[in-house]
Formats: C-alpha cells, sequence, structure tokens
C-alpha cells in the first residue's frame, strides 16, 4: 500500500525545461532586483520564490508520478532540508554571487542524494536523479528568495541577524516546503492537470509571500512589508480565482449542500 | 580560510548522528495512510512526520541542557530522553484512539506472535488489513527508534555548535543557524529511510527492517556532504 501517484510519468502541460527556465531565471532574478533596489522593491524576492516554489512543485508533480512508495510531503522535506542547508551555505561564502553559489551547491548535494535514491536504495524512479537536482534547486532559491523579502537582502551577516536569530527561518522552511508539497498532493489521482496543480503553487507561494511579508515589517519598517502583502495579496486572489475556476472545470459537478438541516426539517 | 582539519572531528559526529538518524527510523512503527484508517500497523503519519516530531524534541531538550552545562554525555542523554517521551507519547495516545475510537485490537500481521509477549497475532488482525494499532513489539522497537533518533539529533547539535564556538562567541546567531543546520540534516536523513522501506514499517520484527543497511550507507555519504557545507558555512560566524 503505497501513497500518492498512479506509477507512470506524469503527461501534458507545459514541457518541464520552461518550467526549469521559468523558475532558475524567474527566482534568479526575483532575489538579485529584491537584493539590488531600495528596500520598498523587496517584494521582488517573493516573486522570485513564487518562480521557484512553481518550479519545486512541478518538479515533485513529474517525480512523484511515478509513485514513490510514501507520502508526497517527504520529497518536499527533504527538498527544503536539502534547502536549507544549500542556501546558507552559499550566502556564508558566495557574497554578491550567493545565490547562484547556493543553487550550484543544491544542485550537487541533489544530484548525490538522487544518484543514492535510485542506486543504493533502488527506488527505479527514471527521473530521479534529474528530480532532485530541480527539488533541491528549487529548494534552495524559495529559502533565499523569501530570506531576502524579510532582509531586504540577501547579504549573509544581515540574514543572520533578521532571519535565522530571529526563527524566521523555521517558518520558511514550512511554508516554503508547503508551496513546493502541497500542489501535487492535494491534485494527485487520475484527473491532475498541470495547469491545476501549478496555479495552486502560485496561491501557495502568494500566501508565504504574504507572511514574508509580516515579518518583513520587523527589519524593514511599515512601507515594504505593506508593499510585499499588497502585491502577495494580489497574486493569491488572481490564482485562488484560477484555481477555483479549473476545480469547476475539471470536476463532473460542482454542488451546493446547502447549510445544515434546523432540527424541523429533519424530523 | 576555514580550517576543515581542525573540525575532523566534529564532522566525523555530524556523520555519526546523520547515521544514527537514518538507522532509527527503521525502528518507528509507521503506518502511513493506510494506518490512519486503521489498515495497517503502526502510527497513522508519514516516517518524516514522526522522526521530525521525536527528533526535533529531542534537539530541543538537547538544547535545553547545553544552556546550563557543556558536558556531552548528558546532552545526549536529555535529547534521546527528550525523543524518547515524545514518541511514547504519541504511541500511546495513538493506541487510546485504536483501541476505544476505532475499536480495534493492537495485532501484527507481519508475525504470527508477538517476539516480546508471545501472544498470538494472525487470529485478531482483520480481514483485508495488514494489522491494526501498535502491538506490543512494535510499541518497544518505536521507543529504540527514538532513543535512536533523539541521539543523532542531539550528536549533530552538539557537534555543530562546538564547530561555531570554534571560531566565535556564542549568540543567538550561532544558535539560530546552528539549530537551523541540524533541523536540515535531520529532515535528509529521515526521508532516505522513508524511500528504503517504501513508507511503512512495523518495527524490527518487520522484514523490511532488514534493509537498513542500504539507507544507512546512502546517509553515510549524503551527510558527509551536508556537514561539509554545514561546517563551511558556521565557520565563517568567524569573519562576520
Amino acid at each position: 500500500m503505497s501513497a500518492g501517484g498512479d506509477g507512470g510519468e506524469a503527461k501534458g502541460g507545459l514541457p518541464p525545461n520552461t518550467i526549469i527556465g521559468i523558475g532558475a531565471a524567474g527566482g534568479l532574478i526575483g532575489i538579485y532586483l529584491a537584493h539590488f533596489l531600495p528596500a520598498t522593491f523587496s517584494f521582488f524576492g517573493g516573486l522570485g520564490a513564487i518562480c521557484a516554489i512553481v518550479w519545486g512543485a512541478d518538479a515533485v508533480r513529474r517525480v512523484a508520478s511515478y509513485g514513490l512508495g510514501t507520502g508526497v510531503p517527504s520529497i518536499g522535506m527533504i527538498s527544503l532540508g536539502m534547502g536549507i542547508l544549500t542556501a546558507l551555505f552559499g550566502l556564508s561564502v558566495g557574497g554578491i554571487a550567493g545565490p547562484i553559489v547556493a543553487f550550484i551547491a543544491a544542485a550537487v548535494i541533489g544530484a548525490i542524494i538522487g544518484v543514492l535514491a535510485n542506486k543504493v536504495i533502488g527506488m527505479g524512479i527514471p527521473i530521479m536523479e534529474q528530480a532532485m537536482v530541480e527539488i533541491a534547486g528549487a529548494g534552495t532559491l524559495a529559502i533565499i528568495g523569501l530570506s531576502t523579502v524579510i532582509a531586504g537582502t540577501f547579504d549573509y551577516a544581515v540574514v543572520l541577524e533578521t532571519v535565522v536569530s530571529t526563527g524566521f527561518i523555521a517558518m520558511i522552511f514550512i511554508i516554503g516546503g508547503m508551496g513546493i508539497l502541497h500542489p501535487f498532493n492535494a491534485n494527485l489521482g487520475p484527473d491532475e492537470k498541470q495547469d491545476r496543480t501549478l496555479i495552486l503553487g502560485v496561491e501557495k507561494a502568494a500566501l508565504a509571500m504574504i507572511i514574508a511579508g509580516l515579518a518583513s515589517s520587523i527589519n524593514l519598517g511599515l512601507g515594504p512589508a505593506f508593499v510585499t502583502i499588497l502585491v502577495g495579496l494580489t497574486v493569491w486572489y488572481i490564482s485562488f480565482n484560477k484555481f477555483f475556476g479549473f476545480v469547476k472545470r475539471d470536476a463532473y459537478a460542482v454542488v451546493g449542500t446547502g447549510l445544515l438541516p434546523s432540527e424541523e426539517e429533519l424530523q | 580560510m576555514i580550517d576543515l582539519a581542525a573540525n575532523l572531528l566534529w564532522m566525523f559526529l555530524v556523520v555519526i548522528g546523520g547515521v544514527l538518524i537514518s538507522w532509527s527510523v527503521h525502528f518507528v512503527p509507521v503506518g502511513g495512510a493506510p494506518a490512519a484508517m486503521a489498515q495497517a500497523t503502526g502510527i497513522g503519519t508519514g516516517t518524516v512526520q514522526l522522526a521530525a516530531g521525536a527528533g526535533l524534541t529531542g534537539l530541543i531538550s538537547a538544547g535545553y541542557t547545553m544552556q546550563v552545562v557543556d558536558n556531552l554525555p548528558l546532552i545526549l542523554a536529555s535529547g534521546t530522553v527528550g525523543a524518547m517521551i515524545m514518541i511514547s507519547v504519541t504511541m500511546i495516545v495513538g493506541t487510546w484512539v485504536y483501541v476505544y475510537g476505532v475499536g480495534c485490537v493492537p495485532s501484527s500481521a507481519k508475525v504470527k506472535v508477538d517476539p516480546i509477549t508471545h501472544d498470538r497475532q494472525d487470529l485478531y488482525v482483520s480481514q483485508g488489513t495488514e494489522g491494526h494499532g501498535l502491538p506490543t513489539v512494535s510499541f518497544v522497537s518505536g521507543v529504540i527508534g527514538g532513543a535512536l533518533g533523539g541521539f543523532g539529533g542531539s550528536l549533530v547539535y552538539y557537534a555543530l555548535l562546538k564547530v561555531g564556538m570554534g571560531v566565535a562567541e556564542v549568540d543567538a546567531n550561532m544558535i539560530g543557524l546552528v539549530a537551523i543546520f541540524a533541523v536540515g540534516i535531520f529532515f535528509v536523513n529521515a526521508v532516505i529511510p522513508s524511500y528504503n522501506i517504501g513508507g511503512t514499517i512495523e518495527g524490527f520484527h518487520d522484514p523490511k527492517w532488514k534493509k537498513w543497511p542500504k539507507a544507512v550507507i546512502s546517509s553515510f555519504v549524503a551527510t558527509i556532504f551536508c556537514a561539509l557545507v554545514a561546517v563551511i558555512a558556521i565557520s565563517q560566524l568567524g569573519g562576520l
């Protein structure tokens, strides 16, 4: 009895390379914009995190379709586990190239764990190596993106002071992981569609952005925090409506159950 | 530059901790989604959640002891006992739910008699299920798993904090950084064995338990690299 996935290749929708491009390029551009522009524009880090989380959700979708033998959340957790190690490593040694160093380190560790999963543990998922690289990279960019929203920069000392020692890093760990693991976990099944899964990823990432925006008010002040929350709310509203639209499109019927019957009606 | 040679002992301890975490997962009776519906023996949630719940409690109790004393055996004991208490509480409450809520007898479908109590198991397994609840052997196995996980987690935390102490004064930044690195290493080493056991295991009496060397080897290799990046990142605290 294994949970999750139907044991085959995920089909349909945008090709993987397009999503990889959007995730990696969008994530890095967002992070660098948030770093170089004034604090008011720290929301770009959140937009970068949205790109990265959508990429992560798509990679989870592709690998978990084969059936992991265990729940989908596990792969989101290993993504953020690898991500947190490599993100802080990259920022600590990379200086201005921090996010890129982190990204490369994530790819290396992801490849190692992917090879181990296939060769030693014998999971036998053909795309495991590539997917682990992608998942680690996406997790790393999501963590750096959300950290940049809170800190306004990805400078190691500032991130340590405002994100790590305050404990917001633990919150980023969970909300970032939620964005990567939840979309496929919620949508899996024979009727799974890529656009519905990914738009749920956008919605979760927007929620993460709103929460990171709230946290950023301590360090950056109310103005930038307000901008981040506003952008996050806008993205959330649009993506949630789209997701609900896709749910109605894919469902056989959407019916209201009405309110609970009153005691007289039950007689 | 970073002196890796000086930190070799601590890196070694991190790897040992990671391997212990990986091994510990094989002892925890994880039932996954089927157990949540009382259709498989074990606790009704995934490996990662259980290992993380117990292991992170171990980390917290180890960290708490570390405020008071800098003695490795005491810190390890605190982490071990913390994780054992957490997993025991989870399992006993789960058993109450299965026995009094669902109304099924704790029984294992993998063995005919409980290796510890020698009670017959197969008579009590409901048709169409792979056992349900937590028989004695699974409970004992879970406590052993909690002990190993808590021991490994606090070993990782202690070793990484020692790396930090070597380059700078202990402050909130260092504690936060070390704690989140320990959590990251913990999650990586909790997920690798969960792929090895395929999501569910009953405890050390389960045939799947014999697969543990595969996960331990994988965790050993993976943790070396995790320890490397963690030690480098923590050593950078000295330059701030």
